[in-house]
């Protein structure tokens, strides 16, 4: 009796002393991005996550763990690509849009939404610079470039809704940011939907852009958040914690409007110019894009989002977005940081909420 | 003329008529930049752009999946060569996944593989396993009647009929399994780079030409998927000759 | 003798002998079947790696049902038809001028060769900056990934008559034209045979590599949409069809070689 409990203590002592090699265990966090720069720069823009990653507040967070490493990746495939990737167990966090999250949960990826990211966020419809085509109506039977599963693509389609038409009214093709570009360029294609890149190709003059979600009912914006792998959560509260609080860091600096200049500097470090993220922000507080807060009108949003997918056929089963959104960490952050009361809330409906 | 010349004068003239097309501006110089841009860029390419890095990554992931693609497909091979069972279960459901284009494969081996390097080995290996696999299975199966009356008669033992016997009749359709697959293997690469996650490769440097607009950085992969083609096959040919070289039948 | 090395040499019986060869190339396939059922039902995998195969088939069913799949495959079918024509008339013209002509291979040849050391996947970015990512790309693939190989067979071909043949046209003091005809044409029509299905091979894949690179419709383009979309399901319906596609064209093919050989020996 004694042998078998000392044996079992022993065995028990055994066990938890790993437990403290564990703490030092190197960790790599690996962090992908739904966007690529120009000519495959490693840099993304327009978002805070883009400023924590290009300004390293991410690292700088993690500086008192020395033996966590973070890698970033940048996906050319976009959101599509970054699902391959978690669907892979190979990223643990992303910068990712609506639609491919959305896409992703339905097929039973298991994620978190930790906070937002570029929310609120406008779509472009661009096309040659002589063309005849005036609004979405023109698009009727044309060669149009939509980059499918991202959220440009939902945008896009809850668009053409609008205008009575669907995705099947013209020819979609199928391109992504830099091959849009050139094929509009060369007037290879008549249109493309998209948000960035079209902005940069009307700076070079190369397109016009003649419809922008901007202005339009809010109901087209698109969204995009920090999502995480749920098993890294698990495992890592302690990292997921430290990578919230460096993008609640990021998302103050890129809130403030004495930064906004800057802002469009740093996100210039993809290749586009800031005159590009100067146009796609013109008319609109920092602090209304760059707010990293889960509000009601959020996850109303992607309530939305997610229907709509589904009735669009965009995606085969009900996307419940109840549970996915995890708001603890960012509330941590907030109260850490004493930012809670700094970004407005706004509720279901879109109007700021009362002081919650 | 000399014969031998004959076949320079198509290929000089063309370089000819491009080269005036593009000086004169008759055709757009963006669509065909002079042949000294070309040659410019290649310079640039090899000094300042790591060239050579990128052929070596090309060639480097060739090789792996060619090599694991041949030996898994000469292990499988010779299973449905040398056992009528597995040649019966199996060889109609091999049959049957091998209509499928290897090109449609991508998507699928993409989601299953993820973003890296794994699922471009991997769609290589396919494509190198398929004639590898047909090849052996051929060559097993048509083992000369003689030869196997001679081996009962001489009472091998197991390891010995393979190595004595099958594996020396089956050599010929071997080797064309081999050559085969290291072409397959070499598209397979190209197109690996193509339309997976982007890496160090040539596949890639002709979509960034593409996608940019470099004519002569798409020309420049061209010639060097050609040569590197070519030299391919006339490596797998000698290869191939030197294997035979016994055979006097 | 051991008995395993018996085995090894005993001449062929068959095995499962009572069994029909059609059950016995059922079972594996069956067994996979069985198996993802169950790794779908039970959860072994998850759905985003592989989806349960009823849902393939309803994914399919669904296409086929709002005509998207007919249309498809029919677009896709007509590119490959009109690209391989293109290619397998030029790749014959082609293949006899340097099969009956030493000259006209002298100066044609080392070219060729050059040509079609690039595999067709090299061409296509190329073709995109010449002539834009519509039709006239898809067919101009095609008919490269056709012309290659019909050529090749074709020269093979023409080259390869039998003397005998020759002689017997000399006895009939055959002039060159009927030479032509009576003798060399039909003596090489089966590797000629034999280069147009190879072509017609490299077109189906050519086609599904220009589909997946820049198209609107097509069997291909529905492979692009169902990985963008993570429609696993659609992706494998995609490469169902195309293999039957596939298969079926080279059946086909055979079917009309069968029935040329059987003119042959007659």
């Amino acid at each position: 009796m004694i042998r078998r409990r000392a044996v079992l203590a022993g065995l028990a002592g055994a066990l938890s002393t790993p437990a403290v090699v564990r703490a030092a265990d190197p960790v790599v966090i690996r962090f992908g991005f739904a966007n690529v720069g120009v000519d495959n720069r490693q840099f993304s823009g327009g978002n805070a996550i883009a400023v924590g990653h290009a300004e390293h507040y991410f690292e700088k967070e993690l500086a008192d763990r020395p033996e966590v490493k973070i890698e970033f990746f940048f996906f050319k495939g976009a959101g599509p690509a970054v699902n391959e990737a978690f669907a892979n167990g190979q990223l643990d966090f992303a910068s990712q849009g609506d639609l491919p999250q959305v896409v992703a949960r339905a097929n039973g990826l298991k994620t978190r939404q930790l906070a937002a990211g570029g929310a609120h966020a406008p779509m472009y419809l661009a096309v040659s610079p002589n063309s005849d085509i005036r609004s979405v109506k023109d698009l009727k039977g044309r060669k149009v470039a939509i980059f499918r599963g991202t959220n440009n693509h939902l945008a896009a389609v809850k668009v053409l809704k609008a205008n009575g038409l669907t995705e099947r009214d013209f020819q979609g093709i199928n391109m992504d940011e830099a091959s849009t570009s050139a094929a509009l360029a060369t007037g290879n294609i008549d249109a493309a939907f998209g948000n960035f890149g079209l902005l940069l190709l009307r700076e070079q003059g190369l397109a016009k852009i003649v419809y922008t979600t901007k202005g339009d009912n809010p109901a087209f914006e698109r969204q995009a958040t920090l999502i995480a792998d749920d098993g890294f959560v698990a495992k890592h509260p302690d990292l997921t914690q430290k990578i919230v609080t460096a993008l609640v860091k990021a998302a103050l600096w890129a809130s403030q409007e004495e930064n906004r200049e800057a802002f469009f500097e740093i996100s210039a470090r993809s290749g586009r110019p800031a005159a590009v993220y100067r146009a796609d922000f013109a008319d609109q507080p920092l602090k209304y894009r760059n707010s990293p807060l889960i509000d009601d009108y959020l996850i109303e949003q992607y309530r939305v989002q997610a229907r709509q997918a589904k009735e669009y056929g965009l995606i085969r089963r009900e996307v419940n977005v109840d549970g996915w959104f995890d708001p603890q960490f960012l509330k941590v952050s907030l109260k850490q940081l004493d930012l809670e009361n700094y970004w407005t809330r706004y509720d279901a409906s879109g109007k700021p909420a009362g002081k919650s | 003329m000399r014969r031998a010349w004959r076949g320079a004068v198509l290929p000089l003239a063309l370089l000819a008529v491009w080269e005036l097309a593009s000086r004169t501006g008759m055709v757009d110089p963006r669509i065909l930049p002079p042949i000294e841009r070309v040659a410019r860029t290649a310079i640039d390419q090899v000094v300042n752009q790591d060239l050579l890095g990128n052929l070596g990554a090309s060639l480097l992931r060739d090789m792996i999946g060619f090599l694991l693609g041949t030996f898994a497909g000469l292990a499988v091979g010779t299973l449905l060569g040398l056992s009528r069972l597995a040649d019966r279960l199996l060889m109609p459901s091999f049959n049957g996944l091998r209509q499928i284009a290897i090109l449609a494969w991508i998507p699928l081996i993409s989601m299953w593989f993820g973003v890296g390097e794994a699922a471009k080995v991997v769609f290589i290996m396919a494509a190198a396993f398929i004639p590898v696999v047909l090849n052996t299975h051929e060559g097993m199966r048509s083992a000369s009647r003689q030869l196997v009356e001679v081996a009962r008669t001489l009472t091998f033992t197991r390891w010995q009929v393979l190595t004595r016997l099958y594996l020396p009749s089956a050599l010929p359709s071997i080797a064309t399994g081999v050559h085969l697959a290291l072409i397959y293997a070499w598209v397979a690469s190209i197109g690996s780079e193509y339309f997976m996650a982007v890496g160090p490769g040539i596949g890639g440097l002709i979509i960034a030409g593409r996608e940019r607009f470099e004519m002569d950085l798409v020309m420049l992969g061209i010639l060097l998927l050609g040569l590197v083609g070519y030299l391919i096959n006339r490596a797998a040919s000698s290869f191939e000759a030197r294997l035979l070289r016994w055979r006097t039948a | 003798m051991t008995r395993a090395a018996q085995a090894l040499v005993a001449p062929p019986t068959r095995v499962l002998p009572t069994v029909p060869q059609a059950i016995v190339a059922l079972l594996f396939p069956t067994a996979l079947l069985v198996l993802w059922s169950a790794s779908a039902r039970y959860g072994w995998l998850p759905p985003q790696i592989l989806p349960a195969p009823d849902e393939v088939l309803s994914a399919l069913g669904d296409l086929a049902a709002n005509g998207d799949l007919a249309r498809d495959t029919g677009i896709s079918l007509l590119r490959v038809v009109e690209g391989f024509a293109v290619g397998a008339v030029l790749g014959l013209l082609l293949g006899i001028a340097m099969g009956l002509s030493p000259t006209v291979e002298d100066y044609a040849k080392p070219l060729f060769t050059a040509f079609a050391q690039v595999p067709t996947l090299g061409w296509i970015p190329l073709l995109m900056l010449l002539v834009g990512i519509g039709e006239p790309l898809k067919i101009l693939v095609i008919a490269k990934a056709a012309f290659v190989p019909v050529t090749l067979n074709t020269l093979a071909g023409v080259r390869a008559v039998p003397s005998a043949y020759s002689e017997v046209g000399a006895v009939f003091r055959f002039n060159r034209r009927q030479m032509l005809t009576k003798v060399v044409l039909p003596a090489a029509v089966p590797p000629i045979f034999t280069g147009l299905r190879y072509g017609l091979t490299h077109a189906w894949n050519a086609l599904v590599a220009v589909e997946l690179l820049a198209s609107a419709e097509g069997l291909g383009y529905l492979l692009v949409w169902g990985r963008q979309m993570f429609w696993l399901d659609t992706m494998m319906g995609a490469m169902l069809v195309i293999g039957i596609v596939g298969f079926s064209l080279d059946r086909g093919m055979a079917a009309i070689e069968a029935r040329l050989q059987r003119w042959r020996l007659a």
